[in-house]
């Protein structure tokens, strides 16, 4: 194509696109004026008025909506900083079966990824929480010298106290995304070509060794990107936690949506609530890629 | 024959050996492994035969397949799931005729408005409306209905993205980067809140075309990313090639560029429109009754109550059982792809 009918089509596109959003906006502020609601965020700091069952830092039903919203980014931060860690330990171990030399070993974790993979999250959560947890009868739980503490309630754990929701989601994610870790885990070993593996036994170094210090760090700058964009997932994916009626940010978003009917503030909200989730963790990993790089390079 | 056979016995039993018990830590989890899969598959076989209480599904069947669909006129998605069915299986193990293998795409894409008609009712058939859709007929409907809309958005969006036009390119991977994101469920519940609001007043359209247009706009953008990939991977000489066969630009475009990416990309879009029917069950809790929706109401129902684990293991095996069916016929189309291009 040439220059100016490039320039053309572009300004072509923009009109196209400028009337078609006026158009949307022009049906918005009708629609806004007819239901009595503007645009604006000054209803952020009136008192909350709902109860949150968990909350890190001090929250009572009085305080604003735009405290009730921070605790909700906490409380998610909590379940996703919680889940990651398990999950990567969950999804290690398992990659590691898989590729491992024992094929019975193999089989079994082949199917543990296939049926986690292939029913809904939302079931296994459903799952984790009904059935797992309050399950649990009244006068069915397990004390172990006051310091473990396992009921339909949760678990307490020498004074710390996780409640069932917490637990049910952090399990029901934890084991869902290590079923997708574990692939990552798997693509990254097979990365590693078949001669390293032979070098290091040819070498007298046994299995064990050869794995963390030959090939493990050969797989890292495979697995780091892959992880990256489970641990994303992962995020995404803790918004189910309104399921299990855990009070994350997407759940107290729905909460004050229903309860003040603005859509447009709240989704605009839990919009930049989440790309703030994503930069954090894209940062982490970006600085973690980079300490493992570097080390490799000086060892 | 024989000797061939008991050759291979050997074989199967050396490698048995080398890979189970090659040393003493791996025989001591080898047997580990068989003691726990036998305890396992003894409790679950206890309980699955003597134990679990199946009336929750077994009285309810229907109510799984169809939802709340009026009784009388059930054999209208009942023709549609089975019709689905068949071709699902006609492409498999069908017969290999050039003509009928021609037309199964045909067949595939007019699977859609069929079920649409059956559904919606209309022309002879009585009118049904969308708010008694439910069961398994919903969820398949969300499916493929999402994917047909969101594959060519999709297209579009990872050529957008591709193309030498600064803006277009800029507009696309914003609307691309946003998308991907936020989760599905805020996309799901603000779809069915902001849709309305953005439309002029008086034009209303059903919860359930709304869910497709939510599912629409977020797949589409998972969908762009995996296409750009196969578009990226093409080396640069095909599209040198095509220029000096003297093939114009959208010419080369829909000629070559695209079905090559397609091919390319068929695992990623596999694992998304698998993906894409598994978070249909994210409507059961923002107010459809799909398959999962029905499982719900099913458990709320306080003759069934307390029965979750008979329900969820139902559940999940329908789930299961659709996801390895879509995976198989997907495994068949690459399959079928790779040997038309070493026929070229």
């Amino acid at each position: 194509m040439k220059t100016n009918q490039k320039i053309l089509l572009q300004f072509g596109i923009c009109i196209f696109l400028f009337i078609l959003i006026g158009i949307l906006i022009n049906n918005l502020t009708i629609n806004l004026l007819r239901t009595g609601l503007g645009f604006n965020f000054s209803w952020l700091f009136k008192p909350a008025s709902f109860a949150l069952a968990e909350h890190p830092l001090p929250y009572t039903s009085s305080d604003s909506y735009a405290w009730a919203l921070f605790i909700g980014w906490l409380n998610s931060l909590k379940v996703i900083v919680s889940s990651l860690i398990l999950a990567t330990f969950l999804g290690t171990l398992i990659g590691f079966a898989r590729t491992g030399k024992n094929s019975l070993l193999g089989l079994i974790s082949a199917g543990y990824i296939t049926v986690i993979r292939q029913t809904p999250l939302l079931l296994q959560l459903m799952f984790w929480y009904f059935v797992g947890f309050l399950g649990l009868k009244d006068n069915m739980f397990i004390q172990i010298k006051n310091i473990f503490n396992l009921s339909n309630q949760g678990i307490e754990f020498s004074g710390l106290t996780f409640s069932s929701e917490f637990l049910a989601l952090l399990i029901g994610l934890s084991i869902f995304t290590s079923a997708y870790i574990a692939e990552v885990i798997r693509g990254g070993i097979l990365s590693v070509p078949r001669g390293q593996w032979e070098a290091f036994r040819s070498l007298g170094l046994s299995e064990s060794k050869g794995l963390i210090r030959i090939i493990i760090p050969q797989a890292l700058p495979a697995i780091i990107p892959g992880l990256t964009s489970q641990y994303l997932n992962l995020a995404k994916n803790s918004t189910l936690a309104i399921a299990v009626g855990y009070s994350d940010i997407y759940a107290i978003n729905d909460t004050i949506t229903n309860q003040t009917g603005r859509a447009i503030e709240c989704f605009i909200i839990l919009l930049f609530s989440f790309l703030l989730l994503n930069l954090l963790i894209t940062n982490t990993m970006e600085i973690i890629n980079r300490l493992i790089l570097k080390s490799q390079k000086y060892s | 024959m024989f000797n061939i056979n008991i050759n291979s016995i050997i074989i199967c039993f050396k490698h048995l050996r080398k890979t189970l018990f090659s040393n003493l830590f791996n025989t001591v989890i080898t047997f580990l492994i068989i003691l726990f899969i036998g305890v396992a598959c003894f409790y679950t076989f206890e309980w699955l035969i003597f134990k679990a209480n199946w009336k929750a599904v077994i009285s309810n069947l229907p109510l799984y397949a169809f939802g709340s669909f009026p009784p009388k006129e059930q054999w209208r998605p009942a023709i549609w799931i089975i019709s689905l069915l068949l071709l699902s299986i006609f492409t498999l193990c069908g017969p290999d005729w050039k003509w009928l293998r021609k037309n199964l795409p045909i067949a595939w894409v007019g699977s859609i408005p069929l079920g649409l008609y059956l559904l919606y009712g209309g022309l002879g058939l009585s009118p049904i409306m969308s708010r008694h859709w439910g069961g398994l007929t919903l969820t398949i409907l969300l499916t493929v209905c999402s994917s047909l809309l969101s594959l060519p958005l999709g297209i579009v969006l990872a050529l957008c993205r591709q193309s030498s036009l600064p803006l277009i390119k800029k507009l696309s991977s914003i609307y691309i980067d946003v998308m991907r994101a936020i989760p599905l469920i805020a996309v799901l519940f603000f779809g069915q809140l902001l849709i309305p609001l953005f439309l002029p007043v008086g034009i209303e359209i059903d919860r359930v075309w709304r869910a497709i247009f939510a599912f629409t706009l977020f797949v589409s953008a998972y969908i762009a990313e995996d296409i750009r990939g196969g578009l990226q991977s093409i080396p640069y000489t095909q599209t040198e090639a095509a220029n000096s066969l003297g093939l114009n630009q959208y010419q080369i475009i829909q000629l070559i560029l695209i079905p090559q990416a397609l091919r390319i990309a068929l695992p990623a879009l596999t694992n998304q429109f698998i993906g894409l029917f598994q978070n249909t069950s994210l409507m059961a809790i923002l107010g459809l009754v799909e398959l999962l929706g029905v499982g719900r109401s099913i458990l709320a129902n306080p003759e069934f109550i307390g029965q979750y684990i008979e329900v969820y293991v139902w559940l999940a095996s329908v789930y299961w059982m659709v996801c390895t069916i879509m995976a198989v016929l997907a495994r068949h189309l690459e399959q079928r792809m790779t040997i038309n291009q070493a026929n070229f």
